[in-house]
C-alpha cells in the first residue's frame, strides 16, 4: 500500500494537449475516484498512472518513488480493465496466477494465492474454465482477483463496470467496496458514471478537458461544487441552472420568479448570477405563493419520489442553462396534475450561486 | 407455395452461379484425373471419353519408371517443408513486430520480395551458390524457396496479430511480461489460426514453384514440378503419364487445403473481452 502523488503532470498526443498539469494526492489506503465527461482525460491519467503511457511532464510518485521511468511491474501496480482483457486461450486459474509465474513464483505459491483469491471473489468453482464461458459479471471478478493476486501497492480501475447490465453493476459496485474495505490497498477508479463515484469514493476527483476542476469527498462536491460544472455533473438528477440577476435580498430569475437568497451571497444589485438548485430541494408550492412559477410538463413516479418537470411560465423568456426545464424531486404525493400551474420554492440556504460569467462559486 | 417455389429457384441460381464460378478449377481438374487413368486409345478418341472404361494404373507405373519419382517427392517435401518451417521462426516474429509498431513501409518493402518476378532473383543468386559451392545442393533450393515463404507469411501473420485485442496485451505488461514474455504467453498463442493459414499458404506456394528448382536443382534434387516437366519434354505428349504425374503433384496440396477448413478455428479469441 502506498500513496500515489501526482505532480505538474501533462500528456499531449501529437499536438493534441490531453493532460493540462494535473496535480493531485491520493492518500495510502484511499478509494479515489476519477470522473468526468469523456474526452476530460481520465483514463490517459490513469494509464499514465500504469505506466501504459509516458507523461509528457511532470511526476508520478508512488509511496517515496518517482515512478516515471519505470515499468508496471515494478511500479507496484494492478489494473481492471473496461473489457477486463482476459487472456482467452487461459483458464481462470491460470488467468488470475499468469502475472505471478511471469514473477517466478512457485507452482505452490501461486496455487495458494489464487485459491485464496477465488475463495474471497467465489470464483472456485469456476477456476477450470475459460473466459468464454463465463458470464459478465464473473469475468469481471476473474480480473479483480489477477489485479488481486499479485498484490499490488495500488489498484487501478478503468470503467470496470460500464460492460454490465444495471442490476449487476450495483451489485459490484458493492463488492469492489466491500473488497477494498478488507484489502484497504489505495484504490483509482475512473469512471465516467457520477453515480459510481458517488457511492464508491472517499474521494472524487473531477475531471474537465485535462484538468482538475474539483476535488473532494462526496458530500464535499454535493454540499460546495466549485463551478457550475461540477454543480451540473454531481448529483442525480442533475442540479437546475437557472439565469438569474441580484435584486437586494433575492436573486430574480430571468424568465420570472424570484429566489430567496442566504445573508452572505447577497451580492451588488444587478449582479448577474447563474443559481443552481437542486431538484430534491425544490418544494412545490400553490401558484400564487412567491417562487419560480411554471407549469407541470411531466411527471416521472418512482414508487420512493415523483420527478416532476416543469416549465416556465412564460416559456418565450426562457433562459435557463442547458434546458429550459425545471426538474423537482419530491417525496411526498403531491396531488400535482401535469399542466397544473404551481411555484417552485426553496430555503436560501439550500442555493448554490455562481457567477454568470465564470461559472465559478460565490 | 409461392414462397417455396421463389426459394427454390433462388436456391438454383445460386447453384448455377456456383457452378460457372468453378467450372474452369473444377473441370481442368475433373480433366486431368480422367487422363491420368485412361488408356492411351481413349486420350485421343472422338467423341472424348470422360469416365476411363477400364481405369487403368498403367499411368502410374510409367512415370514412377521414368526417374526416381520417390526422391523427387522427398525433395519436394525438404524443400517445401525447410523453407516454410524457416519462413514460420524468421516470418512470425518479424510480423509480430510490424503489426505492434505498424510498419507499414517495412511491410511494402518485404512484399516488394514477393512481387518481383522471380526470374529477376535468379541471376544473382545463382552466382552466389556457385561461389558458394551450393548449387544443385538441396540448401540452395530451400533458400531461393524463402523469397516466396518468408513474405507471405509475413504479409498474414502481421494482419492477424493486428487483430488481436490490444488490452490483452497491456494487461500482460502491467502483469509483469517483458515484450518477449508478451509474445510468447498471449500474442503467439492466440495468433496460431493465423499462422496455420501462413503456414499451409507458405507451402503450398512452395510446393507449386517450379521456376528454381528447375535452374538451380541438381539432377538429384530436382523438385516434382520440375520432375513433371522432364516427363513433358523426353516423353513427347503423353498425355497419360503427363496427367498421372501432375495429379500425384497435386495430391498432397489437395489433401493440404482439405485440412485448412479444419485448422481454421476461428473465434478463438472471443471471451477475453468484452461481449464475446
Amino acid at each position: 500500500m502506498a500513496a500515489v502523488t501526482l505532480s505538474g503532470i501533462e500528456k499531449s498526443f501529437g499536438p493534441t494537449h490531453v493532460i493540462k498539469g494535473v496535480d493531485i494526492t491520493i492518500a495510502d489506503g484511499e478509494f479515489a475516484v476519477f470522473v468526468g465527461p469523456s474526452g476530460c482525460g481520465k483514463s490517459t491519467l490513469l494509464r499514465i498512472i500504469a505506466g501504459l503511457d509516458d507523461p509528457s511532464g511532470g511526476n508520478i510518485r508512488i509511496g517515496e518513488q518517482v515512478v516515471n521511468d519505470l515499468p508496471p511491474k515494478e511500479r507496484g501496480v494492478s489494473m481492471v480493465f473496461q473489457t477486463y482483457a482476459l487472456y482467452p486461450h487461459m483458464t481462470v486459474e491460470a488467468n488470475m496466477g499468469f502475472g505471478l509465474m511471469i514473477a517466478g513464483e512457485s507452482q505452490t505459491t501461486i496455487a495458494g494465492k489464487v485459491a485464496a483469491a477465488a475463495r474471497m471473489l467465489g470464483l472456485g468453482e469456476l477456476l477450470a474454465r475459460l473466459p468464454r464461458q463465463l458470464s459478465g459479471g464473473q469475468r469481471q471478478r476473474v480480473a479483480m482477483g489477477r489485479a488481486m493476486v499479485r498484490d499490488p501497492q495500488v489498484f487501478l480501475f478503468d470503467e470496470p463496470l460500464s460492460n454490465l447490465d444495471a442490476k449487476l453493476r450495483v451489485q459490484m459496485r458493492t463488492e469492489i467496496r466491500s473488497l477494498h474495505q478488507r484489502l484497504k490497498t489505495t484504490s483509482i477508479y475512473v469512471t465516467h458514471d457520477q453515480i459510481e463515484a458517488m457511492t464508491m469514493a472517499d474521494r472524487i476527483v473531477v475531471l474537465r478537458d485535462g484538468r482538475v476542476e474539483q476535488m473532494g469527498s462526496p458530500a464535499e462536491l454535493y454540499d460546495r461544487p466549485c463551478n457550475t460544472f461540477v454543480a451540473g455533473f454531481i448529483g442525480s438528477p442533475a442540479m437546475n441552472l437557472i439565469a438569474a440577476h441580484v435584486d437586494l435580498t433575492w436573486a430574480i430569475v430571468d424568465f420570472g420568479g424570484e429566489v430567496g437568497l442566504a445573508d452572505d451571497l447577497r451580492t451588488a444589485p444587478g449582479q448577474r448570477l447563474t443559481l443552481g438548485l437542486r431538484p430534491e430541494h425544490l418544494r412545490v408550492l400553490p401558484a400564487d405563493a412567491p417562487g419560480i412559477p411554471c407549469v407541470v410538463e411531466v411527471l416521472e413516479f418512482s414508487g420512493a419520489d415523483t420527478l416532476i418537470s416543469c416549465a416556465p411560465l412564460d416559456a418565450g423568456k426562457a433562459t435557463a442553462v442547458g434546458s429550459n426545464q425545471i426538474q423537482a424531486l419530491v417525496h411526498d404525493r403531491l396531488a400535482v396534475k401535469v399542466g397544473e400551474r404551481i411555484s417552485l420554492g426553496i430555503a436560501p440556504e439550500l442555493v448554490h450561486v455562481f457567477d454568470a460569467a465564470s461559472g465559478e462559486r460565490l | 407455395m409461392n414462397a417455396k417455389l421463389k426459394k427454390l429457384a433462388d436456391r438454383a441460381l445460386l447453384g448455377l452461379c456456383v457452378l460457372l464460378l468453378v467450372s474452369p478449377a473444377i473441370s481442368v481438374f475433373l480433366w486431368m484425373l480422367s487422363l491420368a487413368f485412361k488408356n492411351d486409345v481413349d486420350n485421343l478418341a472422338y467423341p472424348p471419353v470422360f469416365i476411363p472404361h477400364p481405369p487403368t494404373f498403367n499411368n502410374f507405373k510409367v512415370v514412377f519408371a521414368s526417374g526416381p519419382f520417390f526422391q523427387y517427392l522427398i525433395n519436394s517435401l525438404v524443400v517445401s517443408g525447410c523453407a516454410t518451417l524457416t519462413a514460420l521462426l524468421v516470418g512470425v516474429p518479424a510480423g509480430y513486430g510490424i503489426a505492434r509498431m505498424k510498419a507499414r513501409k517495412l511491410m511494402m518493402t518485404i512484399l516488394i520480395a514477393r512481387m518481383t518476378p522471380a526470374i529477376s532473383f535468379l541471376i544473382p543468386l545463382f552466382t552466389l551458390f556457385q561461389l558458394l559451392g551450393l548449387t544443385g545442393t538441396l540448401t540452395a533450393v530451400v533458400i531461393t524457396h524463402l523469397v516466396i515463404t518468408v513474405p507471405i507469411t509475413v504479409y498474414i501473420v502481421a494482419g492477424y496479430f493486428e487483430t488481436l485485442p490490444h488490452e490483452l496485451e497491456e494487461a500482460a505488461y502491467v502483469d509483469g511480461c517483458s515484450p518477449w514474455q508478451r509474445f510468447r504467453y498471449i500474442a503467439l498463442p492466440l495468433a496460431r489460426p493465423g499462422i496455420t493459414v501462413a503456414a499451409i499458404l507458405a507451402f503450398i506456394f512452395s510446393w507449386n514453384n517450379f521456376i528454381f528448382g528447375a535452374v538451380l536443382a541438381g539432377r538429384e534434387t530436382r523438385t516434382l514440378p520440375v520432375a513433371i516437366y522432364n516427363v513433358l519434354t523426353f516423353e513427347q505428349i503423353a498425355w497419360g503419364p503427363l496427367a498421372a504425374a501432375a495429379l500425384l503433384v497435386t495430391l498432397p496440396v489437395l489433401l493440404l487445403t482439405l485440412f485448412i477448413q479444419k485448422e481454421i478455428v476461428g473465434g478463438l479469441t472471443a471471451g477475453g473481452v468484452k461481449g464475446g
